[in-house]
């Protein structure tokens, strides 16, 4: 897991470099800022429900795969 | 042209100059208007007083065009829900500073005597005070945006 958001686990750099993605790519495929996407995996914004299932359809796994809320 | 492809670039450039410009004035009318009156010599005065008025309606037009009949995947990305995320909380700032200062203003006036004259300077004293503040936040808005839009 990366760096996250009080509320919000997240292991989208982790998945994002495994997928030879670069913010830059990932932002274009979720139609989003690259500092949208940067601001997600440093845990300073939690993402809507849309945009979740936007970047795991680009990333090819499921938003559970990215995303968990903290135990 | 600009309609159709904004940037982060003149997105900033657009909001930048209507916020400095808004400083500007307002805060120059708050020193008139609390007697600290700065002596410029301002040919046509009220004419000029204007121009902020125009270039923010101009400016605000200008985005609010681009956003309607621009791009639309450029505009998805330019604004975001993170980029909106930014633009509310500067917004509620504005609005709770807008409220402290309109109480403080309320309560220096002089009731006693209370008059038209000093009816109009509150309103103005209002106005100016909102146009500052939200002056002051679409500048750090502006300058914060493109920021992170470099470095971010």
């Amino acid at each position: 897991m990366g760096k996250h958001h009080q509320n919000l686990l997240n292991n989208l750099e982790e998945l994002r470099k495994s997928a030879g993605l670069t913010q830059q790519d990932l932002s274009e495929s979720a139609e989003v800022s690259r500092k949208s996407i940067n601001a997600i995996e440093n845990g300073i914004y939690v993402p809507s429900t849309v945009l979740a299932l936007k970047i795991a359809k680009t990333l090819g796994c499921k938003v559970e795969d990215i995303f968990k809320l903290p135990t | 042209m600009i309609l159709k492809e904004m940037t982060y670039f003149k997105r900033f450039l657009i909001v930048f100059i209507c916020g400095i410009m808004q400083i500007f004035y307002a805060a120059y009318l708050l020193l008139n208007l609390f007697g600290y009156s700065i002596d410029w010599h301002i040919s046509n005065h009220d004419l000029f007083m204007f121009i902020p008025g125009i270039l923010v309606f101009v400016g605000s037009g200008i985005l609010t065009a681009s956003y309607y009949l621009g791009d639309k995947k450029i505009n998805n990305i330019l604004y975001d829900e993170y980029t909106a995320l930014r633009y509310y909380k500067i917004a509620s700032i504005g609005y709770v500073l807008n409220g402290i200062g309109i109480f403080v203003l309320f309560s220096i006036q002089d009731w006693a005597n209370w008059s038209f004259q000093n009816a109009n300077n509150m309103i103005y004293q209002i106005a100016a005070f909102a146009w500052l503040i939200f002056g002051v936040l679409l500048t750090i808005f502006a300058i914060g945006d493109y920021k992170e839009y470099k470095n971010g």
